[in-house]
Formats: structure tokens, C-alpha cells, sequence
């Protein structure tokens, strides 16, 4: 009801919006997501993977904490050209994209690669990536070509973690170590979502929920995975007299 | 309202903008509404409708058993309380020629309501004369028939397109009742196909094979290009997911009343609006637009507003999407069961949606409310008019006190 009656206010009422003109949208908007994103950063525990991962955070979490999706999606691509921000394609799920800040991915992985062999590859492919590429995955002649890397040069970096095998000829772009990361992010999100369903009526106060002691299964902070059920629509988010309601919605994949 | 009004006098601004506000305002109030109904004929699900171009007073409905119904639209009883009559039924007692399996979708002609297209599960495609409710003339298929379309512009070709479930569109021509142009290209069955309002050329086609094609009639060799939701850029999906419109089938298709954009769903849950002349994928961002429909789905674009609306059937209710800003505005709630097809009425700004409970609904906007000033007045004026229970009118005091 409330957005209907701010869209019907904004119909009629020029006035206000002449005046408020100056003081809106691209200043903000920008300076708006970085903050959601080191809020979830925040969020996200490290001590768990013994500090060889940078700090992950998926996309769809954004949109439980801004209400606009296709302003969320533009500025997250503006933040993603200008280098600040690599996309990864997590494999699970042809929708889910995880978002690492650039820098903190280019330390993480040389932090691994110390001492190894395959330092210098994955230096040079870092040098080439960070700045200019914002694809998520290579195939063989954007390989061989554009970034001049040999066959031996690229299996090392699929050794070193930094490429993940897409199909015959191709690679995705990956994160060193993420398998650890994926599998207790895909078990605590079960975990969480099954806790939602078994609440009485299937639905519980997001306060409460995040009071809850988690199981064992549940190894990330609670915020995140709820952050991530709401951005992904797997729950329905109802707002009440006593704050947030989460109503599982039936017919999910999980 | 009333310095639009000024405005619109004293000629500051342009007529459309009073009329776009207002039809705005009326479709951000739809509600259901006790004063209007529609006559619960069929008896199994209803699964299209149409509403006439020229007057926008019929209506067409098709059903699950078969059975296809006309409605009258329009209120000439004095009352607000108004259930639009079934005028005529082609049902399964009364008439022969009826569809002997489920009606999936029906379409007036669009120049005048002499005739109407009706395509179902018995594979046949039939045009029907209003009048007397008989075929004249009937299109054998191989398949189900999913859909048609004719095309809402065209004046130098009557063209119906039609999708079954060979992999095949094929065009039937009603002046000359020939079949034999047939576009080739899609892979699957083909669940949606939809002319283009603003060129009589154009035809976009919807597949389970997860590809939308658009189409130039007049080209013998394919398709003009293909959506895709990528916008060429190959490195976001897996090898085999390159080049499609949706991760799943796609099963309804929309465009906007001015053509220029065109909106496609598919059951990996997403919503998508392409520019309708490159192909390219606005990436306006609906959400979860949950949809497990088997056959197709037929949503609607409201008219004449701005911004525009997007009325999808999502399970038991009707979302309503910003066209362009992709934000949900409100779930209309009202059926028992799922809702198969939804109709927006330009003129009054109505929604009409039909689903698997029998039941047509007619959303409709509420009026203002009158303003407490008048009632007051009314009663000191008009005295008569007793608002007071009789139990504490006061019967014993003087008028001397």
C-alpha cells in the first residue's frame, strides 16, 4: 500500500520533485553500494578458512538491503568497470554471483601463491585482469591471443586455482580455496531455510531468527545467510507491527 | 488533481498529460470490487480472454472443457451493482462444432466483431462467425495448438500465426485459407507468438527451446536475430546457455502498446523487456516472477498510464511490476486457485483475470471517496434524511431548553 500511495503522490505533485531535483540519485547511489557491500564484507567470517579467503559477498545479498534491483545491478557493472569489484560465477547456480573487492582478491591470492612456482603466471594474469577485464570466464583464444599466455602458463594458473575448468576450451574465473566456501555457504543456507520452514506456520521474525543459536551446520554468521534467503526470494519478507516477518515460500529447489 | 485541471484549461499543459495522470492514479487503486461481477459459465478452468479492440464492450473467454463464452461489458442498467451477462455460449450441448478439448486461446478479429479465432488441444484451429456461432472455416494441425496471434495492425495481410507443438510457425492465410508459409528456426514446441502493434511485419515467437526468435514475414530465409539475455556477452552463462532469451522455457510473450518494447517470461522465474528493434536486454531487474506454467502464459501492459504496468498471473494472484523501474507495486489477491490469463481494459482501466477456480475477476479502480463536507450538509439541508437510529432520536426534550 505505501508504495502505491508514494507513486500516486509523485503523479500529481510536481512541485516537490522540481525542488528536490539537485539533491538526488548519482552522487549518492554510488557511495550507497560500497557501503552495503563493506557492511556485508563485515559480515563475512575469515577466521573460518584460516584467513586465505577474501572476504565474499554475492550479489542478491544486495538487494535485501536496497529496494531498487535494476539500480543495484547498474551500479554494482559501473563498480565492476572501473575495476574496484570482480564478479565470479559460483557454479551452484546460474543466478548467484559472488562479489570480491579487487584488492583485496589481488592480496589473498599472491598471499597464497608465496613460494610457489606459479607466482610470476599469476602475477602477470592479475596484472591483465584487475584494470581492464570485466569478464567472467576466458576461452582458449582470448587466452593465447589478447593475453599472450602459453599452454603450459595456463594450466599453471588453473593449478594455482585462479581458473576453473568451464568446458573443453574454456575457463571460468574462480577464487583460489572457494570450494571450502561454497560448501558451508550451500549447508548453511539449507540449514537456515529449514529452520524458517519449521517454525510454526513457516514463518518467523527476522529478529528472532537472528537470536536463534545456530547448528553446527551453520557456519557463517546468521545476518549474512539472511541477507542472502531475502536477496534471493527463497523466503517472502512481510513487514508487521513487530518488525520484519519471513514466510517460507514453498516450491523452492531446496 | 485540480492544478492539473488549471493547467489542462488555461492550456499550460498538454491534454495527454491530465489523461495519462489520471489513468495512472485509477490503476494504482484496483481493487476488487462487490458491485461488479461476471457470469460464472464454465466449468472448468479458463484459460484465455480477449477483450474487443473497437469498443472494448465484448469480451471472449475460453475454457478447460471447450466451452467458449461472450460477455457484454458494458453497464446500461442504471445501478452500480452490474454483472456482465453471458450474450451467447458455444457450448457443448448446444453447438456440434465445439472444441472437443481445451480452448487455449481465442481472439476477436481485430477490425470489427463479426468473427473470432479460437485454437485448442483437439488441434484444430476454428473461425467463428459471431452470429451464427458456426465455423467457417476449420485448420487441421498435427500437434496441440498452443497459440495464435493475428495481427492487430495489419490491413494488407490477414495473417494468423500459430504455434503448436512442432517445432514449425506456421501462417495461416484467411483470405485464401492456404497454410503453406511456414518459419522455421526454433528447436522446441513453440508456446507463445505475438505481432508486433507497431509494424505488420514483425512476428516474435516463443519456444521451450528457451529462444525467442523475431521474425520478418517477408523474408523467405529465418529469423532476424534471436534474444539474448546476455547481450552477446558469452562469457556469463555456461556453453550451451549462449544465445537464449531464459535458463528455461519460455512461455509468455508481451509487447507494449506502442511496440517498441517487448517483455518475455520464462519458468526459470524471471521476467525480461528487450528493446523490440535490436534485440537488446534492458536488464530491468523484476525479481522472482514465479512461474510453473506447463503451456503458455498470457499477461498483460496496461495503456495510456505513465509509467506503465506489467500485470503477470503469479501462482493465485496477479503481480503488478513498474514496466520500467522493475519494482513489484502490489499482489492482487482475490482467486481460489491459479490464474491463467489476465486482459487490461484501456478505457476504464479495468483488469479482467481468469484462472483455474471458473471464476473471470474484474479489478477495478475505486473512486474517490466523497468528502465528509458534503454528507454533513446533506443532513442539515435535507433533515429528512435519518442517519440517526431511531433509538437515539430525541423524542422527549422541548424546544424550549
Amino acid at each position: 500500500m505505501n508504495r502505491k500511495r508514494a507513486l500516486i503522490a509523485d503523479t500529481f505533485c510536481l512541485t516537490k520533485r522540481r525542488r528536490c531535483a539537485a539533491d538526488s540519485v548519482t552522487g549518492e547511489s554510488q557511495a550507497d553500494i560500497r557501503s552495503s557491500l563493506q557492511y556485508l564484507v563485515t559480515l563475512f567470517s575469515r577466521k573460518l578458512f584460516n584467513d586465505s579467503l577474501p572476504p565474499v559477498v554475492l550479489k542478491h545479498q544486495l538487494y535485501s538491503l536496497h529496494n531498487d534491483k535494476t539500480s543495484v545491478d547498474k551500479q554494482v557493472n559501473e563498480l565492476r568497470e572501473t575495476g574496484e569489484l570482480l564478479m565470479f560465477q559460483l557454479g551452484f547456480d546460474s543466478e548467484a554471483f559472488a562479489l570480491v573487492f579487487a584488492e583485496d582478491f589481488r592480496a589473498k591470492v599472491l598471499q597464497g601463491e608465496a613460494g610457489r612456482g606459479t607466482l610470476g603466471t599469476v602475477e602477470k594474469f592479475l596484472a591483465k585482469l584487475i584494470p581492464s577485464c570485466s569478464d567472467l570466464s576466458f576461452n582458449k583464444e582470448k587466452m593465447l591471443k589478447e593475453f599472450l599466455f602459453t599452454d603450459s602458463e595456463i594450466t599453471q594458473l588453473v593449478k594455482s586455482g585462479v581458473l576453473t575448468v568451464r568446458d573443453a576450451g574454456s575457463w571460468w574465473l574462480s577464487i583460489p580455496n572457494s570450494g571450502k566456501f561454497i560448501k558451508y555457504f550451500i549447508k548453511g543456507r539449507k540449514a537456515v531455510l529449514g529452520m524458517v520452514k519449521k517454525s510454526k506456520y513457516g514463518e518467523i521474525l527476522q529478529t528472532e531468527l537472528e537470536g536463534r543459536r545456530t547448528t553446527s551446520q551453520v557456519k557463517f554468521q546468521m545476518k549474512y545467510h539472511i541477507h542472502d534467503i531475502i536477496g534471493a526470494e527463497l523466503v517472502e519478507c512481510i513487514q508487521t507491527t513487530s518488525g520484519t516477518l519471513l514466510r517460507y515460500v514453498d516450491g523452492n529447489v531446496n | 488533481m485540480l492544478s492539473f485541471l488549471y493547467a489542462r484549461q488555461s492550456g499550460l499543459d498538454d491534454p495527454v498529460r491530465l489523461r495519462r495522470a489520471e489513468s495512472t492514479r485509477r490503476v494504482l487503486s484496483l481493487e476488487l470490487n462487490h458491485n461488479r461481477d461476471v457470469d460464472r459459465i464454465h466449468g472448468n478452468g479458463i484459460n484465455t480472454l480477449d477483450i474487443e479492440v473497437i469498443d472494448g464492450r465484448y469480451m471472449l473467454s475460453g475454457g478447460s472443457d471447450g466451452v467458449i463464452v461472450i460477455y457484454d461489458l458494458e453497464n446500461n442498467s442504471k445501478k452500480p451493482q452490474y454483472t456482465c451477462k453471458a450474450i451467447c455460449t458455444v457450448g457443448r450441448s448446444v453447438c456440434r462444432h465445439v472444441h472437443k478439448f481445451s480452448v487455449e486461446t481465442v481472439q476477436w478479429y481485430p477490425h470489427d466483431t463479426g468473427m473470432f479465432v479460437s485454437s485448442s488441444f483437439d488441434k484444430t484451429m476454428k473461425v467463428w462467425d459471431t452470429e451464427t456461432l458456426k465455423p467457417a472455416e476449420e485448420f487441421q494441425f498435427d500437434g496441440n495448438v498452443y497459440c495464435h496471434h493475428m495481427s492487430p495492425v495489419a490491413r494488407k495481410h490477414s495473417l494468423v500465426a500459430v504455434g503448436t507443438k512442432d517445432p514449425k510457425v506456421q501462417l495461416c492465410d484467411l483470405k485464401s485459407g492456404s497454410r503453406i508459409h511456414i518459419l522455421q528456426g526454433h528447436r522446441g514446441e513453440i508456446l507463445s507468438v505475438r505481432w508486433s502493434p507497431r509494424y505488420d511485419h514483425i512476428l516474435a515467437t516463443a519456444s521451450t527451446d528457451s529462444r525467442v526468435h523475431i521474425w520478418d514475414v517477408r523474408r523467405a530465409s529465418g529469423s532476424l536475430f534471436t534474444l539474448d539475455q546476455h547481450n552477446g556477452d558469452k562469457s556469463k552463462t555456461s556453453s550451451e546457455a549462449v544465445n537464449t532469451a531464459h535458463n528455461g522455457r519460455v512461455n509468455g510473450l508481451c509487447f507494449t502498446a506502442d511496440g517498441l518494447h517487448l517483455l518475455t517470461t520464462g519458468t526459470d522465474d524471471r521476467m525480461r523487456l528487450w528493446n523490440s528493434a535490436t534485440g537488446e536486454n534492458t536488464l530491468v531487474n523484476y525479481g522472482k516472477v514465479v512461474n510453473e506454467s506447463r503451456k503458455g502464459l498470457k499477461f498483460t501492459v496496461s495503456r495510456g498510464c505513465s509509467p506503465e504496468f506489467v500485470f503477470v498471473p503469479c501462482g493465485s494472484s496477479v503481480a503488478v511490476y513498474g514496466l520500467h523501474s522493475g519494482e513489484l507495486i502490489t499482489m492482487l489477491r482475490g482467486h481460489y486457485n491459479n490464474v491463467d490469463c489476465c486482459e487490461f481494459h484501456p478505457d476504464y482501466q479495468e483488469l479482467y483475470s481468469g484462472g483455474k477456480d471458473c471464476n473471470i475477476l474484474a479489478w477495478v479502480p475505486v473512486l474517490r471517496q466523497p468528502d465528509i463536507e458534503d454528507e454533513e450538509t446533506n443532513s442539515k439541508r435535507g433533515g429528512t434524511q435519518a442517519a440517526i437510529n431511531p433509538a437515539f432520536e430525541d423524542a422527549w426534550s422541548s424546544d424550549e431548553d
